[in-house]
C-alpha cells in the first residue's frame, strides 16, 4: 500500500501573522506546544489573540485562558481596537476564562484537569495559557514544573490542540521549560539612541526549519505584523525564469551608445553624484521607457510622489501620463521612525505585485538611516540583486557623493555603500567641475558587464526637455583640462603665499 | 440586607465585588464557576445572583438554564456580567437575567443594578422581559 506522504509530514497552524509565517516556513507544528516569552508591553497578548482570532475566522476553535495576567474586560477593550478582533467569534469560537482560582485552590493538578476538559468541551484546536509564571511560582520544584509541561505535552497531542504559553522574559541560564517544548518565540524591544525596535526571535522551532535571528516587527491597527530579516527570507532568488534579452534603453540615447548599448536586462546600475547634479532626473529618463510590458516603480525617500510628478512634468517628461496609465508607480519610504525590513519588504512586494521590470531606487542613503546595524546593507543589496535580477528587473540606485563628486580614478573607493559598488554591474559617476566661477556637470560611465564602453567624462546639461549629453568629449576635455590647470595654479599661489609668511 | 451569590472565574472581580456588596449591608457568597455556583445555590438561601458569562466548567449561561430548569430556582432573578456587548449574549441567554453589567463597570453602577432588582426593579428568571437596550449595562 503507498503511503500518503502528508501523512509522514506534520501538519501547521498558520498564525495569520504577516511575516511571522514566512519565518515560521509555513506556521506552527500542529498539537506541538510553544512559548511566547517577552517583557510587559512586548506584544505577547496581541500575538497570541491575533493567532485565536485567524484560527477562528479559518474555522477552527480557541480557548484563552489567563491566570494572574490582565483581566478579560481590559484585554478586550484593548484588542477590540485591532482590525483582526471580530465580536461575533466570541464566544462560539474563540472563549475567554480565567484559570487563577483553580491554580490556586487545586495546584498544577487542578488547572491541568480544567485544560483537559475545557479543551474538550470547547473543542479547542488552540489552547493560550497566559501568565506561564504564576504555574511556575505554584510548582513546589523544578521537576513538578517539568511534568506539568510534560502532562501538557500530552494533552496537546492527544487532543490535537496547538499550546501557547506565555510568560515574561526568562533570567539565563535557559528555563527548564525551554528544554521542553516544541518551540520558543521571544517578543523584544531594543533602543537605538532613542528609538525604539521591536524584535521577534525564534530560539527554537521542532521538526521545522525557521528563519534564525531578529526579525522586526511593528503593531499597528492589524496586529503584529513582522518583517523577516530581507537578507535571511531572499538567501536564494524566488525564480529561476529570468527573462532574456537586449539591452535596455536608458532613457538617454547617448547614454545608451557610452555604456555599449544600453543597460544589460536585469543589471543592477549604480549612479553617483553630488547633491543637485541630476540624479533624480537621470532616473525620471530612465522610467520614462516604461509601458505595459515594462512597468516601472520609483522607490524614494526623500521626495514626495507629487514633488516627482512636478519635477517630471518642468522637465516635460511623460511620467504623470505613465503614472496615470498605471505603468510606473512612485512609492515614498520616509526615514522617520522607519524599519529597514519594512522598507525592504515594501520595495519587493510592490516590485512583484505590478512585475516591475524598470527599478529606480533614490538612493542608498536611506536604507543606510533605517539601519541600526549597517553590516547588514551589504548581505541585503546582494540578496536584493539576485532577487531582482532574478525577476527579470533591471535596477538603478543612486548614491550621495560630496559636493563635488567622485574624483576620477578613485571613484569607487569613496562610495559610500562598498555592498552596492561591489554587486553593481554598472556604475555611472556624476560630478560638478567648478572653473572661472561656474559649475559645469560632467558625467561617465566606470563600467558596465559584459560590454564595450566609452569611458570619457561627457559634458550635461539639465535643459527644459530633462539632461542633454554632448555627442563628443571634447567640451568636457576641455573643461577638466583648463580645471586642473586653475587648481594647479591656485596651489602654487598657496605655495608662494606659504613661503612668503615663512619669511 | 440579602444574599448574594457571585459566580465568577476571574481574580480580583469577585474579591471587589464582594467588598462593595458587603459595605452595601449585603450577605455574599462567590463560586468560580457555575457548577460550584449551582452546588451553592442549594444550601445559601440566594436572594440574587451575580453570575459572569464566560466561565470554565459550566458558563454563564448553563447556570443560568439549569436555574431556568429547577423550580426552585427559577424564581430568583440575575445579573449577567459579560466584557462582550449584551447584543452578544441576548440572543442565547433571552429572558435568563434580570440586568446586565458590561466590563469593566463601575461599582456603584453595579450596587445601584443590585438594588434595583432586589427591589422588584428586573424580572425572575423565566419570565417574560423587554427587549433589551444595545450596549452598555441595563436592568430590566
Amino acid at each position: 500500500m503507498e503511503m500518503d506522504r502528508t501523512d509522514r509530514f506534520p501538519q501547521r497552524v498558520p498564525s495569520g501573522v504577516s511575516g511571522l509565517d514566512a519565518v515560521l516556513r509555513g506556521g506552527f507544528l500542529k498539537a506541538g506546544i510553544f512559548i511566547i516569552e517577552g517583557s510587559p508591553g512586548a506584544g505577547k497578548t496581541i500575538l497570541a489573540n491575533q493567532i485565536c482570532f485567524y484560527h477562528a475566522a479559518s474555522g477552527g476553535r480557541a480557548l484563552y485562558v489567563t491566570l494572574l495576567a490582565e483581566s478579560h474586560s481590559r484585554m478586550l477593550l484593548h484588542i477590540g481596537q485591532l482590525r483582526f478582533f471580530d465580536e461575533s467569534l466570541i464566544p462560539s469560537r474563540i472563549f475567554f476564562i480565567s484559570a487563577f482560582r483553580v491554580l490556586e485552590e487545586d495546584g498544577l493538578r487542578g488547572l491541568l484537569d480544567l485544560l483537559r476538559r475545557e479543551v474538550q468541551s470547547h473543542q479547542a484546536s488552540i489552547l493560550v495559557l497566559d501568565g506561564l509564571v504564576s504555574v511556575q511560582e505554584t510548582a513546589g520544584s523544578a521537576r513538578e514544573y517539568k511534568k506539568f509541561i510534560h502532562e501538557l505535552q500530552a494533552q496537546a497531542a492527544l487532543a490535537g490542540c496547538t499550546m501557547f504559553l506565555l510568560t515574561g522574559t526568562p533570567t539565563p541560564p535557559v528555563n527548564v521549560e525551554h528544554t521542553m517544548v516544541d518551540g520558543v518565540l521571544q517578543l523584544q524591544s531594543e533602543l537605538y539612541g532613542r528609538r525604539a525596535e521591536r524584535h521577534l526571535e525564534v530560539y527554537k522551532m521542532r521538526g521545522t526549519g525557521y528563519l534564525r535571528g531578529q526579525h522586526s516587527f511593528r503593531i499597528s491597527d492589524e496586529g503584529l505584523v513582522v518583517y523577516p530579516r530581507t537578507e535571511a527570507l531572499l538567501r536564494l532568488p524566488s525564480t529561476h525564469e529570468t527573462p532574456n534579452g537586449p539591452p535596455i534603453e536608458t532613457g538617454l540615447a547617448k547614454l545608451d551608445r557610452m555604456a555599449g548599448g544600453g543597460f544589460p536586462r536585469n543589471s543592477t546600475a549604480l549612479l553617483t553624484g553630488p547633491p543637485g547634479i541630476g540624479k533624480t532626473t537621470l532616473g525620471l529618463h530612465f522610467l520614462s521607457r516604461c509601458d505595459e510590458e515594462c512597468p516601472g516603480l520609483h522607490f524614494g525617500f526623500y521626495e514626495t510622489p507629487q514633488a516627482i510628478s512636478a519635477k517630471a512634468n518642468a522637465l516635460g517628461l511623460p511620467l504623470s501620463g505613465l503614472i496615470e496609465q498605471e505603468h510606473v508607480e512612485i512609492l515614498w519610504q520616509p526615514t522617520t521612525e522607519g524599519i529597514l525590513d519594512e522598507a525592504c519588504h515594501r520595495l519587493v512586494d510592490a516590485v512583484r505585485r505590478r512585475r516591475v521590470r524598470r527599478l529606480f531606487i533614490d538612493g542608498l542613503e536611506g536604507f543606510e538611516r533605517l539601519t541600526t546595524d549597517r553590516e547588514r546593507l551589504g548581505h541585503i543589496f546582494a540578496a536584493f540583486s539576485n532577487e531582482l535580477s532574478a525577476l527579470g528587473v533591471t535596477t538603478v540606485y543612486t548614491s550621495e557623493a560630496d559636493l563635488i563628486g567622485s574624483v576620477s580614478g578613485l571613484p569607487v573607493s569613496q562610495l559610500p555603500l562598498q555592498g552596492v559598488s561591489c554587486i553593481a554591474e554598472i556604475i555611472l559617476v556624476m560630478r560638478y567641475v567648478e572653473l572661472r566661477a561656474q559649475l559645469h556637470r560632467v558625467l561617465a560611465v566606470l563600467k558596465v558587464r559584459d560590454s564595450i564602453i566609452d569611458p570619457a567624462f561627457h559634458r550635461f546639461m539639465m535643459t527644459g526637455t530633462g539632461i542633454t549629453i554632448d555627442e563628443e568629449a571634447s567640451a568636457a576635455e576641455q573643461i577638466l583640462a583648463e580645471a586642473a590647470q586653475q587648481n594647479n595654479f591656485s596651489s602654487l599661489g598657496v605655495k608662494r603665499t606659504g613661503r612668503a609668511g615663512q619669511n | 440586607m440579602a444574599t448574594i451569590l457571585v459566580v465568577e472565574d476571574e481574580f480580583g472581580i469577585t474579591e471587589v465585588l464582594q467588598s462593595a456588596l458587603a459595605d452595601a449591608g449585603h450577605h455574599v457568597v462567590t463560586a468560580i464557576n457555575g457548577k460550584q455556583g449551582l452546588e451553592l445555590l442549594k444550601e445559601s438561601g440566594t436572594e440574587l445572583v451575580i453570575l459572569d458569562f464566560m466561565m470554565p466548567v459550566l458558563d454563564g449561561l448553563g447556570m443560568l438554564r439549569a436555574m431556568r430548569d429547577n423550580p426552585e430556582h427559577r424564581g430568583i432573578p440575575a445579573i449577567l456580567m459579560s466584557s462582550l456587548p449584551e447584543s452578544a449574549v441576548t440572543e442565547s441567554a433571552s429572558g435568563m437575567y434580570a440586568g446586565f453589567l458590561r466590563k469593566p463597570f463601575q461599582l456603584r453602577e453595579a450596587v445601584a443594578m443590585v438594588n434595583r432588582v432586589l427591589n422588584g426593579g428586573g424580572s425572575p428568571i423565566g419570565e417574560p422581559m423587554r427587549s433589551p437596550r444595545s450596549g452598555g449595562s441595563s436592568a430590566r
